[in-house]
């Protein structure tokens, strides 16, 4: 029984933070109906940074989880203005942008940082007794409420400011937000580069937990992908609920059913959501 | 078709007679394997180019055709033709299977999903190994009984140019009409009368019959096929070689893949650079010339002839 | 009664652009839909032509149940559609525009040569004779108009629905583009429903008109009695305080 609240408390964990990524995503698509294929290369690339921040150049690991977020956001922000502004409305050129982009950045992970896993060191060490039934390591108990911050400060960044508003807004109808004096252009550069730094804090946080391989960045990218395609597109509420579902689902499934197959299980998920409701859970149907 | 092109195409394919006379059994082989990657260019331009759906999972059809034609040549003896006729089938049903999935949601789903089965058939041939063997690679017979360089080269540019004969008939016929409307304004086709749904799974499920058809080919030309073969980074050199060749026409794809086959293979003496510089290249291509070189090209003589 | 509509209701996440909305043509009329901006026009020309399905209400063409159906299945069946903002398909050929249209049909009968020497002869009825190899992106605003045009007729229609078609047309487009109208209608026998605001042309020539406001019908009538029907000009001046 402790074994498997151990594996659900793992789900839980996993499941926050597969929805940071998700959210990272879904910005992205309800703003700009692009998708960010190259989503899972910017979750590695933020792990590697805070490895080599922390272990390379000695900066405290506390500063060097938010500086490689940051890194990624500027990242983030050049992918828009070069790459994917000149796109819009072309659904099919961004696709192949952003997938081209993902085995660029791939190859370059590989090339720069080479083909090994790295871990940028824990925050925390040790482990603690959870209610008596067993014991869960700190690292990943911080990571969770670190998660949780960085989720509450995401709804109300996305809820409560006017910048949050205008994504709102621009994601309902471009053409309304522009004439009620929206800048749409510098909101979206703003938001993909918050989608990404969104996936570089779902690495930053995992990382120590998770070693960062560049070959581990595909299977990033479509679990967040699936996060997304069952939460709903365009639905924050979603990204948690779906995220939580595929972390437990996937943790339970790796420990009880096959451990070499734990991606599989999203893909199951996947195809149960377009048989049956491919809106998602809480997307809106369309025709 | 009209006349000029038609003596073009002859005229290239009476050369393509001659290169085994003189090439190395090295430069061969790069042009056998440029004449899969026109294969798997050619069919993805069909549903990229032409229908506007951007699968990712043209390569993975490719593998699911050689190695359901290797595993069934190795462990049930079949011939590899018969094999190779099997795993197109088989990669013909799951492309319709696979795009009447997608279909009711639209064109990013179709990307997001076909991502998801290509990590998916890769996960599952690298850990069913029993049956694929994995990484090692699964050893199958050849097409041929004696192994010849020369032999595979005919069989290579045979197929291909059928399979090209077959790809330029569907764009040239009323299907490939509606593919087209489908890929101009999908509202506007269906308020015409097009069925689009039936013309997008329809493109989907002929498009991966051919990945399927040229894997099959591949398998038994390298007999060793690797789970490198459905890989996604074998999707990025077909992507690459369509999209700078030229998505949209039909020269643009086989330009596209002898010219990055060939380059590759003189970029691979400095090291694995191809993918980085091959990806620049795409990306230059896609933002500043998405007709490619042969659309570049295309009007350069139009305007000088002009 | 060609077409009818009962109770039709649409809306977008919070807004109803469609609410309980009647009406019917009859065989060969021609009949306006008029109203402010965002009165739910297009919104209801969607819901007939199958691009949108309605929350409520049903749709009947010729006596048969249309509400479900897609909009290659209505078109089959005889309602073709232009669009408000022009949308021929721009990267093929005029020629091309209107095979579209006559393989829509989906009748295996006709040969390559006799769908071709048709197209020909629509693109010739509608005055774009000599464009055939043109590509569309290369006409002109009404000739693109004329495409669109040729590419619905093509589907053989029984009822044609025109949604702003003189929009951005000048004085002696518009008169071009009435005289075709007018040629469609009395030549092809045509049924018309046609969104306009360009009053004094959709008064003239229509046989009856339907006025919509905020998604609801406020009027119908002939058009003496809608124009001076007190609740039209309240939404249209409504319209222009705002």
């Amino acid at each position: 029984m402790s074994e498997f609240l151990m594996y659900l408390t793992n789900g839980i964990v996993i499941g926050v933070i597969n929805a940071i990524s998700a959210i990272g995503v879904s910005l992205i698509v309800g703003i700009m109906k692009v998708v960010n294929f190259a989503h899972g290369e910017l979750y590695i690339f933020a792990g590697y940074f805070s490895y080599h921040l922390s272990v390379s150049l000695g900066v405290p690991p506390l500063l060097a989880m938010p500086l490689s977020i940051f890194f990624i956001f500027l990242i983030g922000i050049g992918m828009e203005r070069t790459l994917i502004r000149p796109t819009y409305g072309d659904e099919m050129y961004s696709l192949i942008i952003t997938f081209v982009l993902s085995i660029v950045l791939q190859n370059a992970a590989l090339l720069i940082f080479g083909p090994y896993p790295q871990k940028p060191p824990n925050l925390v060490t040790g482990a603690m007794n959870i209610f008596g039934l067993y014991h869960y390591g700190n690292q990943r108990i911080l990571s969770f409420f670190i998660s949780i911050g960085v989720l509450l400060s995401i709804f109300y960044l996305i809820k409560r400011t006017w910048f949050g508003k205008s994504i709102r807004a621009i994601s309902q109808d471009r053409e309304m937000a522009a004439l009620v004096g929206v800048d749409h252009l510098k909101v979206n550069m703003l938001a993909f580069g918050l989608g990404a730094a969104l996936a570089g804090a779902a690495g930053v946080i995992l990382s120590p937990i998770f070693p960062v391989t560049p070959s581990g960045s595909s299977s990033i990218s479509l679990n967040a992908f699936i996060v997304v395609v069952l939460g709903g597109m365009g639905s924050l509420k979603g990204c948690v609920v779906g995220g939580l579902i595929l972390g437990i689902l996937e943790n339970l499934g790796a420990a009880y059913i096959s451990t070499m197959y734990r991606h599989i299980f999203g893909f199951i998920i996947l195809i149960l959501v377009l048989v049956f409701r491919p809106w998602g859970l809480f997307g809106q149907k369309t025709q | 078709m009209d006349n000029k092109k038609l003596w073009i195409s002859f005229a290239f394919i009476i050369l393509a007679l001659f290169p085994p006379l003189f090439l190395s059994q090295y430069w061969l082989h790069v042009m056998i394997i440029s004449l899969f990657y026109v294969m798997m260019a050619s069919s993805w331009n069909l549903i990229a180019g032409f229908t506007g759906q951007v699968s990712f999972a043209h390569a993975a059809f490719s593998g699911v055709g050689a190695y359901t034609s290797g595993m069934l040549t190795v462990y049930l003896g079949l011939p590899p033709w018969l094999g190779i006729l099997i795993g197109m089938g088989v990669a013909a049903l799951l492309g319709f299977g696979l795009g009447y999935l997608c279909i009711r949601m639209g064109g990013i789903y179709l990307s997001l999903t076909t991502l998801g089965f290509s990590e998916i058939l890769r996960i599952i041939i690298t850990n069913e190994d029993q049956w694929t063997r994995g990484t090692m690679g699964l050893q199958v017979p050849g097409f041929f009984v004696e192994y010849s360089k020369t032999s595979y080269y005919y069989l290579f540019l045979i197929v291909t140019i059928l399979l090209l004969i077959v790809i330029y008939k569907i764009i040239h016929s009323e299907m490939g009409l509606t593919f087209r409307a489908v890929l101009n304004d999908e509202v506007a086709a269906s308020s015409s009368g097009i069925n689009t749904v039936r013309v997008r799974v329809l493109a989907f499920a002929i498009s991966s019959a051919m990945a399927g058809l040229a894997g099959g080919f591949y398998g038994h030309y390298l007999m060793l096929i690797t789970p490198d073969v459905p890989s996604l980074g074998q999707m990025f050199l077909v992507l690459a070689m369509a999209v700078i060749g030229g998505m949209g026409s039909f020269a643009g794809p086989i330009v596209g893949s002898f010219v990055l086959e060939i380059l590759s293979e003189y970029i691979r003496i400095y090291g694995e650079y191809h993918v980085l510089l091959f990806g620049l290249i795409a990306l230059a291509m896609a933002r500043f010339a998405p007709e490619g070189v042969v659309g570049i090209l295309g009007k350069k003589w139009r305007r000088e002839w002009a | 009664m060609i077409i009818e509509g009962k109770g039709l209701t649409k809306s977008f996440g919070g807004l109803t652009a469609v609410k309980k909305v009647d009406f019917h043509l009859n065989k060969g009329e021609i009949v306006g839909l008029i109203g402010p901006n965002g009165a739910g026009k297009t919104t209801l020309f969607n819901l007939v032509s199958g691009v949108y399905h309605p929350e409520e209400g049903t749709l009947s063409f010729n006596g048969m149940e249309i509400t479900s159906l897609k909009s290659f299945e209505i078109c089959r069946l005889g309602i073709a559609r232009t669009f408000q903002i022009v949308r021929p398909f721009l990267k093929m050929s005029c020629l091309e525009n209107v095979l579209i249209g006559i393989i829509g049909r989906g009748d295996q009968r006709e040969g390559r040569k006799a769908k071709g020497e048709e197209a020909r002869k629509l693109l010739k009825f509608v005055g774009l004779e000599g464009h055939e190899k043109n590509s569309a992106n290369n006409l002109t605003l009404i000739e693109k108009k004329r495409l669109e045009v040729a590419r619905a007729l093509a589907t053989q229609p029984r009822l044609l629905l025109l949604d702003e078609v003189l929009a951005g047309l000048n004085p002696s487009e518009i008169l071009q583009a009435l005289e075709l109208i007018e040629v469609i209608r009395t030549q092809l026998k045509m049924t018309l429903f046609w969104i306009e605001h360009v009053m004094g042309a959709i008064m003239k020539a229509s046989d009856r008109i339907i006025v919509l406001d905020q998604g609801e019908k406020i009027k119908e009538g002939r058009p003496e009695e809608v124009v001076n029907d007190s609740k039209v000009i309240e939404a249209y001046l409504g319209e222009s305080d705002a």
